[in-house]
């Protein structure tokens, strides 16, 4: 079984004879007899998850690591932080995964109008099953949770990733004033509410 | 059920509305403020908060609270502004660069505009003589940003521009250009002539008695008030002169 190991800024992706899915050109050195090819389209959700991605404007292109040894994955000097999944659901701006294990299955969702105001496309990718996936932030991630009388604002560009049974709501700031130049800062912001956790990170994309 | 991990100390515990420091660092590089009342914040440096909070332009909150106008004396920066008002939690961010707090008591510091982040409403906002400063005075507690951990210096002491912070307790700098420097070699004097400079010639110079804060970059950033700073001090010169200072900013544009 492929073990996906955080060491700050770096991800040791520990290969014996399996497969690991990572973010197509996220290898920076690796040792042992692996192979790199495209792990084809729709990051693995089929054909039409592929079709659903070219609609959302969603752009994530995964290879496939396979063979015998570790691989050191890394991008931008982003700091990564590894999420075991136990037969759950992880909701993730797609250009913050780095690696997925076998067990997990991506797909993209639509995430409507949160995206249109973060200009991220349209669409987030949810990872669903058992297995690992490495996570990308620009700074540690903070997890936050969401309890029922407890809800959270977070600002659509630290927003990273949430797991849970919420529901998300934007919260519009904009007003007349905001046309004059005189706003509150913060046009947008999601508000999620229910039982979960929402991982931000300290930087605005 | 997810679980993260343990990468480090605190690094990893999932944080709520009762478990978020309270005017606390979150990690190195975000901050969270027990919010009861109010703070000016910078517009956009909220990355979260849980509770009842509303934020709202400072001339907007200004027309409804007359105390703000004695407190945020800077016009040329109330659209870069707003205040948070309201009860909960709120967690600041500056880009993933590293955040600190800092207590004033009865005090006055000078900060680069664009690193501070926000400040408790005890603190009277100025703006400073020297162009992209802002100053604070009086007494609370204010966040600001560097890249890297901040540096802590007395004077004498002279500083690059950029690398600069801000400074407390001493007089204001004055700019120093090192002439010598230019003079020790004919080639570079020659290059002065011809306005080739090699960046390092303008300095700050502190001096007196009190601390000087340095970040370890000098990675420049864009700020919006200061531009429109010196756009308004471009009045002074006629016509002639602003045209040929449009020519030169226009071939320093080209040239990068």
């Amino acid at each position: 079984m492929a073990t996906l190991t955080a060491d700050k800024k770096v991800l040791h992706a520990d290969l014996s004879g399996d497969s690991v899915r990572a973010a197509q050109g996220a290898m920076v050195a690796y040792t042992g007899a692996i192979s790199f090819k495209h792990a084809g389209m729709g990051g693995g959700g089929g054909f039409r998850a592929a079709v659903r991605q070219r609609v959302a404007g969603e752009s994530i292109t995964l290879m496939e690591c396979q063979g015998q040894g570790r691989v050191y994955l890394a991008k931008d000097a982003l700091d990564v932080t590894v999420v075991v999944l136990d037969n759950d659901k992880l909701t993730v701006e797609s250009e913050h995964i780095l690696a997925v294990t076998d067990g997990l299955k991506l797909d993209v969702q639509f995430a409507g109008l949160r995206g249109m105001t973060s200009g991220q496309g349209l669409a987030t990718t949810s990872v669903t099953g058992s297995g690992q996936c490495a996570i990308m932030s620009d700074g540690p991630l903070i997890p936050l949770a969401v309890a029922p009388g407890m809800p959270l604002v977070v600002d659509p560009d630290a927003y990273v990733a949430s797991t849970g049974q919420m529901q998300m709501s934007l919260v519009s700031g904009v007003t007349w004033r905001s046309l004059v130049g005189e706003g509150g800062g913060e046009p947008f912001s999601l508000r999620f509410e229910g039982q979960g956790t929402v991982y931000i990170q300290p930087a605005e994309r | 059920m997810i679980t993260i991990p343990v990468d480090g100390p605190g690094g990893s515990t999932v944080y709520d509305a009762r478990t978020l420091p309270s005017n606390d660092n979150v990690n190195s590089y975000s901050f969270c403020i027990d919010l009861d009342g109010e703070w000016f914040t910078a517009a956009g440096a909220m990355i979260a908060y849980y509770g009842n909070v509303d934020f709202s332009g400072v001339a907007a909150f200004a027309s409804r609270a007359a105390w703000v106008a004695s407190r945020f004396s800077s016009p040329l920066y109330t659209q870069d502004w707003v205040v948070a008002s309201g009860q909960g939690k709120l967690v600041i961010g500056d880009r993933g660069n590293d955040i600190n707090s800092y207590d004033l008591e009865v005090g006055n510091l000078t900060i680069k505009a664009k690193n501070l982040l926000a400040f408790e409403t005890g603190l009277e906002l100025k703006q400073s003589i020297v162009p992209g400063f802002l100053t604070l005075i009086g007494t609370g507690k204010f966040l600001a940003s560097s890249v890297g951990p901040v540096i802590f210096v007395e004077p004498p002491f002279r500083a690059d521009p950029d690398a600069l912070l801000g400074w407390a307790d001493c007089p204001s700098p004055s700019v120093h250009y090192d002439h010598n420097w230019m003079a020790q070699s004919f080639m570079a004097g020659i290059q002065g002539m011809f306005g080739r400079e090699s960046g390092e010639e303008r300095q700050y110079d502190f001096t007196g008695a009190g601390t000087i804060l340095m970040q370890s970059s000098e990675l420049l950033r864009a700020d919006s008030a200061l531009l429109r700073l010196i756009e308004s001090q471009t009045n002074l010169l006629d016509a002639n002169s602003a045209g040929t200072l449009g020519h030169k900013l226009i071939a320093r544009s080209q040239q990068q």
